[in-house]
């Protein structure tokens, strides 16, 4: 269950995929600021943006109900702080346009996300010249995230066997000892990750 | 020890001597080397010091060095400035492959030492498909880490240090969690290597198969050093020091 | 509380695009002058921790469920400004690759939960500890405050953007922001002073790395991220408030957007309870509301420090002894 949420790339081979890096980061985050920009009121061009983006969803070959499950799971959150624009006067059009842009948007970022590798949107922020501290955390990030959740989840497990009668103030106690522990786990860690930099060269 | 003639020895140890910040000693001054071309083991029970001593052939240990070093790496003493070459040519393998393969790809990954040592496009992705050929992971260089196994990530770090030309392998328990399967790639993978080698393990039967000498350390001392048939197969000692007589042993005929 | 694309307009989301890239720059600043070059990769490797922290939830009131923020859990084990770094990179690779977060708005988040949450957080741990002592019990009260004020402090700076914006009115937007918001803050206390006293238990040399030098906040870098807060609060929130002296009234009309300043009474529906009856505007109601929420959040914060510290932990004082990390090398 945790590999669809934590690798959101799917692979298939497509135009869409193919199509640089760079050119696809640049498009959607084109896309989003137009979106934002365009007036409140600007129905056609938000219909042109939706045609636009439906366009490349088919050349990129990703089943349509993939991409639908992943916009119902962001949705909600969307509808529900749109609802409190509609407690004030003119809200309803402040709303329904609430809710198009933001959906035009999620699409674009669901579609970038769906076809680019984040080891390529990685190198586009680094020569786009995001500091090198950030772009590597970034990295380390992503690369130790599944393992940490397969720590935990095995940790997790480990404790649910010694348990036999679990109080709600007990789970949340285990809970936190597991959380430190994976804190703790993941400060050794980086030392010996560190040491394995300096192992191969690397030069502060 | 094998006295180096005209040849420099791969590696040199002179009575290295290490203590823990919290005062324990982990290395009481212990000497060994390892001659160009060799495969030697290092055994001993947990605790001995196997990895302590890994750390210290590429100047990470000691963390504040004093005094002469005690460490030679084909001639160059493993101490500040040499440091960079000296990392260049030992190609330390971590016992746990998700500590050393932190790139976001295995191309990267592999690439890192080399881009270290000032290596750029078009011979750098020469030198990474090389390296992977040369484990059997051609084809590789998009995969992410963590979705390879066990064994590919062992292989993909393997890449990772013969990328950069090294000249002496130290592996920390190379087999340690590794399939059947993945064992005798690995084990196959060493044997065409071949580079001076230096690996701890706990894997008698990879240290009869694979290994010239064979040398047993135990609470930060050597005991006992020779040709693996031969030293392994003195079981009292062998249990003496945690260890046992290997079932390859047991079942030797004499030819 | 990802604020998703399309609710923050062009110039609110530039303005908080520039202090948040402002932020994380003196973050970057301060970490590679002062950071220890082998505690670097953790940074990474927090935000991992961070992220899956953040993928918990807990059920507030009236059906609708909070979530972690973990500014005050990363500040703890890190420092203040390691801790910006974290969130920030976590809010980075939530917006892109998982669309948590718009990308005209990542300015706007990255300023309410990476310089925010853990600047006024870590603020306010460093001087509850100055007051309390240097003792595990003050350690906890400490953490627990902070991570209530962090995220109400969040929630205000979130409230003051949408409204700038014209999303959610003013008057909409605080109570319903910041109203929730001080009950999850709850949640978040009581997870990240969970957290904290079991890492305190464990390896309690690791949050004396992170510590502030022995006696002495550290001035100089809280005041940066003070004054970036100050500067946020000043263009988001306080146009909203009442009877402000004039140099801010200044800003507002400099900004162009005074006229939107809220006369709007407050609704009757949402949240009724944040209302002081007798006290016409919704705003002071809240203001009020929201002290003796505070008060009630410390008295709470002191009850758990109370549970949790071991017994005999509770009454050590004075400066924690130095302990050497143990090498990294396992025999």
């Amino acid at each position: 269950m945790h590999q669809l949420l934590l690798s959101p790339y799917h692979h298939r081979s497509s135009p869409v995929h193919r199509f640089p890096a760079i050119g696809k980061v640049a498009g959607a985050v084109t896309l989003v600021f137009t979106v934002v920009l365009l007036p409140r009121t600007a129905w056609a061009a938000y219909g042109a943006c939706g045609a636009a983006l439906v366009l490349i969803a088919a050349l990129s070959r990703i089943p349509a109900r993939r991409l639908a499950k992943k916009l119902l799971l962001l949705e909600p959150f969307v509808l529900g702080v749109a609802a409190l624009s509609l407690l004030q006067p003119g809200g309803t059009l402040v709303f329904l346009s609430m809710l198009a842009k933001s959906t035009l948007c999620l699409c674009s970022i669901v579609l970038l996300s769906s076809t680019t590798r984040f080891s390529d949107v990685l190198r586009v922020l680094w020569r786009l010249g995001v500091p090198p501290l950030l772009v590597t955390s970034l990295a380390l990030m992503y690369r130790y995230l599944s393992l940490l959740v397969d720590e935990a989840a095995r940790m997790h497990r480990a404790r649910r066997s010694r348990t036999f009668s679990p109080g709600r103030v007990l789970a949340w106690r285990s809970s936190a000892t597991v959380a430190a522990h994976l804190f703790v786990r993941s400060s050794e860690r980086a030392e010996r990750v560190y040491a394995a930099m300096c192992a191969r060269g690397w030069r502060t | 020890m094998r006295p180096g003639v005209e040849d420099v020895n791969a590696l040199e140890v002179r009575a290295l001597r290490y203590r823990y910040p919290d005062g324990t000693a982990a290395l009481q001054g212990v000497s060994l080397c390892v001659a160009e071309g060799e495969r030697v083991a290092l055994v001993g029970p947990n605790g001995a010091g196997k990895s302590t001593l890994l750390l210290h052939l590429n100047g990470l240990l000691p963390e504040h060095p004093s005094g002469a070093p005690a460490v030679h790496v084909f001639g160059t003493p493993v101490a500040e400035p040499h440091l960079p070459a000296i990392r260049a040519q030992v190609g330390l393998l971590f016992q746990d492959p998700d500590d050393q393969l932190f790139c976001p790809t295995v191309w990267e990954d592999v690439a890192f030492g080399p881009q270290q040592l000032g290596f750029r496009e078009p011979g750098l992705s020469e030198r990474v498909s090389r390296a992977l050929a040369q484990v059997g992971l051609g084809g590789f260089e998009d995969r992410l880490p963590q979705h390879l196994s066990r064994g590919e990530k062992r292989r993909v770090c393997l890449a990772g240090v013969l990328a950069c030309d090294a000249r002496l392998l130290a592996l920390d328990e190379p087999t340690s969690d590794l399939d059947p399967r993945g064992r005798r790639e690995l084990k196959a993978l060493l044997h065409s290597l071949p580079v001076a080698q230096i690996i701890a393990t706990h894997d008698l039967e990879l240290v009869v198969e694979t290994c010239q000498r064979v040398i047993v350390l135990d609470g930060g001392a050597i005991v006992a050093e020779g040709p693996p048939a031969e030293v392994l197969s003195d079981e009292v000692r062998m249990l003496e020091h945690g260890l046992e007589k290997p079932h390859i042993l047991r079942h030797r005929h004499p030819h | 509380m990802h604020i998703p694309d399309g609710f923050v307009d062009g110039k609110t989301a530039l303005a908080a695009g520039a202090l948040a890239a402002a932020g994380l720059g003196v973050a970057l600043r301060n970490v590679r002058r002062s950071f220890p070059p082998r505690r670097v990769p953790l940074i990474g490797l927090a935000a991992a921790f961070v992220f899956a922290a953040q993928m918990l939830n807990f059920p507030v009131a009236g059906g609708t469920s909070g979530h972690l923020i973990g500014a005050v859990l990363a500040a703890v084990l890190l420092g203040p400004s390691a801790a910006v770094l974290v969130m920030g990179t976590v809010l980075i690779l939530q917006c892109f690759m998982f669309a948590d977060g718009g990308v005209t708005a990542l300015g706007a988040n990255i300023f309410n939960m990476a310089l925010v949450a853990p600047g006024v957080g870590y603020a306010v741990f460093a001087v509850v500890r100055r007051i309390a002592g240097g003792s595990r019990r003050s350690l906890l009260l400490a953490t627990a405050f902070a991570s209530w004020c962090s995220t109400v402090a969040a929630a205000i700076a979130c409230a003051g953007q949408l409204a700038v914006s014209g999303t959610v009115a003013w008057g909409v937007a605080l109570p319903a922001m910041a109203g929730v918001h001080m009950l999850i803050g709850i949640g978040e206390a009581v997870i990240t002073t969970l957290v904290i006293a079991a890492v305190a238990g464990l390896r309690p040399e690791l949050l004396r790395e992170s510590a502030p030098p022995e006696g002495r906040l550290r001035y100089a870098e809280l005041a940066a991220y003070g004054l970036l807060v100050a500067l946020g609060l000043a263009v988001f929130v306080a146009p909203f408030a009442s009877g402000r002296p004039d140099g801010l009234e200044q800003v507002a009309a400099a900004l162009g957007f005074e006229a939107t300043a809220a006369r709007a009474p407050l609704l009757a529906a949402p949240l009724p309870e944040y209302v002081v009856p007798g006290l016409g505007s919704g705003v002071s109601s809240t203001v009020i509301a929201g002290s003796v929420g505070t008060l009630l959040a410390f008295g709470l914060a002191y009850l758990l420090a109370r549970l949790l510290t071991p017994p005999g932990a509770a009454g050590r004082r004075g400066p924690p002894h130095g302990g050497a990390p143990r090498a990294s090398a396992a025999a």
